[in-house]
C-alpha cells in the first residue's frame, strides 16, 4: 500500500517574474493581443456616448443663397448641425409665411427650378430604403412618385426613418404637387416655393475612423468589384505591389549577401566597404526618389530601385555582422583539420551563418515592406498605394483601411511562414531538434507556437 | 602538521617505471621545441607570455602541461598547433620546421567546436574530405573512428542532440581521423562534470593505447595530469617559463585506484608546491570581515 497522496501542482501565477506561462494561457493572450485593439475600435465605433464628435447626414438640404453644399453622407460637427437645421427650418417658415400672404417672390421659372431641386432632395432616402435603385433615382419622375408615396403613407421610411416633421413637410408639398399633376411633368411644377425637408443625421465618428463593419463591407466590395474599363482589379494591384517589394528585396540579396559575407570574412573588404555604407545608410531612401525617377524613368524600375536602396545598405551591415559572429573556434578547428582558405569559406563560414542569415533576411524583408508605399508613390503611382492615395483624397477612409490591413497581414503572414519553415531548413539547430512535424502540422503549429524565437535546450541525449 | 603521512620523494621510481622511461627516451623525438617565445606590447610595456621554452617530446608520449592561470599553457599549445604565431624560436615536427595549422597536428578544444550543421559522421569525415579524399572509403574510415569512441548508434545525430561528453568524444574522433602525428588537447574535459570527466579520461587512455599518436594535454586539474601523463610540463607565470618537466612515477596501466597510492600523492604534493608556492602567506593578508570567537571551534 502506498501512502503517498497525489500532490496537486500549485496553480501557476499569471504574473510571475521571468517565468513562461503555460501553452493555453499564452495562446489566450496571443488571441487577446489582437482582440483588444479590435475591441477598442468597436467600442469607440458603436457606443455613441464615448466619442462621436460628428453628425453624419442622412438627408441634406440646399439653402437659397448659401454656396456650401452638403450631401447625404457628409460629416458635420455636432456644434454646427443644429444651426444648419434651424436655418432650414427658418427658410421653411419664410416659405409658409409668403404662401399665407399669397405673395410670390421671383420669377416662376426660377421657383420651378428650385422646386425640382427640392424634389430631388429625397434621393438618398429613396435609395437607402430600397424604393429606388441608384439609376432609377436619376429619373425625376420616379422621385416625384416617391413624394407621393411618402405623403400618402404608402412608403414607410425605416432605414433611415423620416422624422414626423419631414413626413408632414412631404404631405404639405404633395398637396401642392398633386393639384397640378399626379405624375411628373416639367410643365406642371408648382410655381410657388415648396418646403425643404429638414436635414437629418446620426452621431458619427470623424470620417477618418470608419466602424469595423464599414471597413469589412467596403473592403469586400472593393476586392470583389470588377474593374471598370482599363483600371486594374485589386488583385492585380496586390500582385504588382508584391512584385515591387520582392524584386527590390531579391536584387538587394543578390548583391548584398556576397558583399556582406566578404566583409564579415575579410577585414580588407570590411575596411574598404563598410565605412562608406555606414555613411550612406543615413541618407533616407525617399530622398533619392526624384533622382531614381530621372535615372530609371517613371514606371516600376525606380520603385524597385527605391526598395533596393532602402534595404541594401542595411543588409550589408547586418550580414557582415552576422558573419563576424560565427564562432571563431569553428574556423580554428577546421584549420587544424587541414582546411584551406576557400574551404573555410565554403564549408564552414557559409553553412555556419545560414540560420542567422535566414533570420536576418526575414527581418530585412520586413524592412523592404516599409518602403513599399513610398516606392509606389514615386513616378507613376501604382499598385495598392495608388488606390489608397486616390481613395484617401476622396476621404474614403473605409476603402483605405482594408488595404493598410492587407499590407500588414501579408508581411506578418510571410514572416510567420518563414519562421515556421526554419525548423525544416535547419534541422540541426537546437530549437528544431524536437520539432518534427509534417507540413500541415507545421502550418497549424505556426498559428499556435511562438517557440521558434526562444532558445530551448531540449532533445539532449544522455551519455 | 606532523600527523601527515610521510610521502616518498617523487623522483624515486620503481624499477619497472625506470625501465619504461628509459625505453621512451630511446624512441625518436617527435616534437622539438626550441627557445619558443611569445610576447606582446601593451601601453605598459612588453609582456612576455612565454619566454624561451625548450623541450622534446618522444613518439607516443603523453605529455601534460600545467601551471598557474596566465602562465601561457594555452598559448603554448595554440602556437604548436599553428593557431598563433610565435614571436621567437621555432619548433620541429619529425625534425622539420613547421608553421601554420595543418592536418598533421590535430587539436581538441575545450568548447567541442563540432560543426553543428553536420551529423556526427559528417563531422568526422570533414578532415578527410578537406584533405582531398572522397568516396565510400572515407565513410567507412569515419565509422571506424566513431566505433572507437563508442558512438556508433549516434552516427547520424546532430551535435546539438549529444551530451557534452559525447560531443568531446566526437571531437577526439574527428581529430584522430586525420591520423595526426601529434594531438594537442586544450583543457578538453574542463567543461564536463566530474563523473563524465573520469569516464572521458579512461576513454582517452584507452584510445592512446590503441592508436599511434603522441598527445600534449593542457589541464589545470593535477589529478588528471598525473593520471594520464608520462611527463608533466610545469610552467610558471610572469614570464611564462618552464619550471620543471617531471616524470610521473606512477606505473602503467593506470586505473582510478592509483589516485591514493603513495607515489601518486607524492607527485601531487610536489605539483601543489610548484603551482601554489605562497599559499599560506596569502591568508594573512586577506581581510577577514566576520570573525568567530576562539572557543567557537567548529573542528
Amino acid at each position: 500500500m502506498s501512502n503517498s497522496k497525489t500532490v496537486k501542482a500549485p496553480r501557476q501565477a499569471w504574473f510571475a517574474i521571468r517565468k513562461e506561462l503555460d501553452g493555453t494561457r499564452r495562446l489566450l493572450l496571443t488571441v487577446c493581443s489582437f482582440c483588444l485593439p479590435l475591441l477598442l475600435w468597436a467600442l469607440v465605433s458603436y457606443t455613441p456616448f464615448i466619442w462621436h464628435p460628428d453628425i453624419k447626414l442622412q438627408l441634406s438640404a440646399d439653402r437659397e443663397g448659401v454656396t456650401t453644399v452638403y450631401t447625404a453622407g457628409d460629416h458635420l460637427s455636432k456644434e454646427y448641425f443644429p444651426t444648419f437645421v434651424a436655418a432650414v427650418q427658418a427658410d421653411n417658415a419664410a416659405v409658409l409665411a409668403t404662401r399665407e400672404a399669397g405673395e410670390t417672390s421671383g420669377s416662376a421659372s426660377r421657383i420651378r427650378r428650385a422646386n425640382l431641386k427640392n424634389i430631388r432632395q429625397i434621393t438618398p432616402i429613396a435609395i437607402s430604403n430600397g424604393w429606388l435603385t441608384r439609376d432609377e433615382a436619376k429619373e425625376d419622375a420616379a422621385l416625384y412618385l416617391t413624394w407621393k408615396g411618402v405623403a400618402e403613407g404608402n412608403l414607410q421610411a425605416t432605414n433611415p426613418a423620416l422624422t414626423a416633421e419631414n413626413v408632414k413637410i412631404a404631405t404639405r408639398n404633395w398637396e401642392l404637387m398633386r393639384v397640378l399633376s399626379p405624375v411628373y411633368s416639367t410643365k406642371l411644377m408648382p410655381s410657388i416655393p415648396l418646403e425643404r425637408m429638414v436635414p437629418q443625421g446620426v452621431p458619427a465618428n470623424p470620417v477618418y475612423l470608419p466602424a469595423p463593419h464599414e471597413v469589412v463591407l467596403k473592403g469586400y466590395r472593393d476586392f470583389t468589384a470588377e474593374p471598370e474599363g482599363n483600371r486594374r482589379s485589386m488583385f492585380q494591384r496586390y500582385k504588382h505591389s508584391l512584385r515591387i517589394v520582392f524584386l527590390g528585396f531579391i536584387f538587394s540579396c543578390l548583391i548584398g549577401i556576397p558583399i556582406g559575407v566578404m566583409c564579415g570574412t575579410f577585414d580588407f573588404f570590411s575596411r574598404l566597404f563598410e565605412p562608406f555604407i555606414d555613411f550612406f545608410r543615413y541618407m533616407p531612401a525617399p530622398a533619392f526618389s526624384t533622382l531614381l525617377v530621372a535615372v530609371f524613368l517613371a514606371h516600376d524600375a525606380p520603385k524597385i530601385a527605391l526598395v533596393f536602396v532602402g534595404t541594401f545598405f542595411q543588409m550589408v551591415l547586418v550580414i557582415s555582422n552576422t558573419t563576424r559572429q560565427l564562432d571563431a573556434s569553428l574556423l580554428e578547428a577546421a584549420q587544424t583539420l587541414g582546411a584551406s582558405k576557400m574551404t573555410l569559406i565554403r564549408r564552414v563560414i557559409l553553412p555556419g551563418i545560414t540560420p542567422s542569415l535566414y533570420n536576418d533576411l526575414r527581418i530585412l524583408l520586413g524592412w523592404s515592406w516599409t518602403w513599399l508605399v513610398i516606392a509606389e508613390l514615386i513616378g507613376v503611382k501604382s499598385g495598392l498605394t495608388e488606390f489608397m492615395d486616390t481613395q484617401g483624397r476622396f476621404r474614403n477612409f473605409d476603402s483605405v483601411f482594408p488595404v493598410i490591413i492587407l499590407i500588414g497581414v501579408t508581411g506578418f503572414v510571410t514572416d510567420q511562414v518563414l519562421a515556421s519553415l526554419r525548423i525544416y531548413f535547419f534541422p540541426w539547430t537546437p530549437e528544431s531538434a524536437d520539432k518534427k512535424r509534417g507540413p500541415i502540422g507545421g502550418f497549424v503549429a505556426w498559428l499556435l507556437d511562438r517557440d521558434v524565437y526562444v532558445d530551448s535546450i531540449n532533445g539532449k541525449a544522455s551519455s | 602538521m606532523s600527523e601527515l603521512i610521510q610521502l616518498p620523494d617523487c623522483r624515486e621510481q620503481s624499477a619497472a617505471v625506470k625501465a619504461r622511461f628509459d625505453s621512451i627516451k630511446q624512441r625518436p623525438v617527435k616534437l622539438q621545441v626550441r627557445e619558443l617565445s611569445k610576447s606582446f606590447t601593451t601601453n605598459k610595456g612588453q609582456v612576455d607570455v612565454l619566454k624561451s621554452v625548450s623541450f622534446d617530446v618522444h613518439r607516443r608520449e603523453f605529455i601534460s602541461v600545467i601551471g598557474p592561470s596566465g602562465c601561457g599553457k594555452s598559448t603554448l599549445i595554440r602556437m604548436l598547433a599553428g593557431l598563433e604565431v610565435p614571436t621567437g624560436g621555432q619548433f620541429l615536427l619529425d625534425g622539420e620546421s613547421v608553421s601554420g595549422p595543418s592536418a598533421e597536428r590535430g587539436m581538441v578544444f575545450q568548447g567541442y567546436t563540432l560543426f553543428p550543421w553536420l551529423s556526427v559522421k559528417k563531422n568526422v569525415m570533414f578532415g578527410l574530405e578537406v584533405n582531398g579524399r572522397s568516396g565510400t572509403t572515407v565513410e567507412q574510415e569515419a565509422m571506424q573512428w566513431i566505433d572507437l569512441v563508442g558512438l556508433t548508434k549516434f552516427a547520424e545525430a546532430y551535435p546539438s542532440q549529444l551530451s557534452g561528453g559525447m560531443k568531446q568524444r566526437v571531437a577526439i574522433a574527428r581529430a584522430l581521423a586525420n591520423q595526426p602525428k601529434i594531438l594537442f588537447m586544450d583543457e578538453p574535459f574542463g567543461a564536463l562534470d566530474a563523473q563524465t570527466r573520469g569516464q572521458m579520461q579512461a576513454y582517452l587512455l584507452q584510445i592512446w593505447r590503441n592508436v599511434d599518436v603522441t598527445i600534449m594535454f593542457v589541464t589545470h586539474d593535477l589529478d588528471e595530469a598525473i593520471y594520464l601523463s608520462d611527463r608533466i610540463l610545469v610552467l610558471k607565470a610572469n614570464p611564462g617559463e618552464i619550471q620543471e618537466f617531471i616524470e610521473v612515477p606512477v606505473p602503467r596501466p593506470r586505473s582510478p585506484e592509483q589516485f591514493i597510492t603513495p607515489e601518486f600523492l607524492a607527485i601531487k604534493q610536489r605539483l601543489e608546491e610548484l603551482i601554489h608556492p605562497q599559499k599560506d602567506m596569502v591568508l594573512d593578508k586577506l581581510p577577514i570581515v566576520r570573525m568567530t570567537s576562539a572557543d567557537d571551534n567548529v573542528e
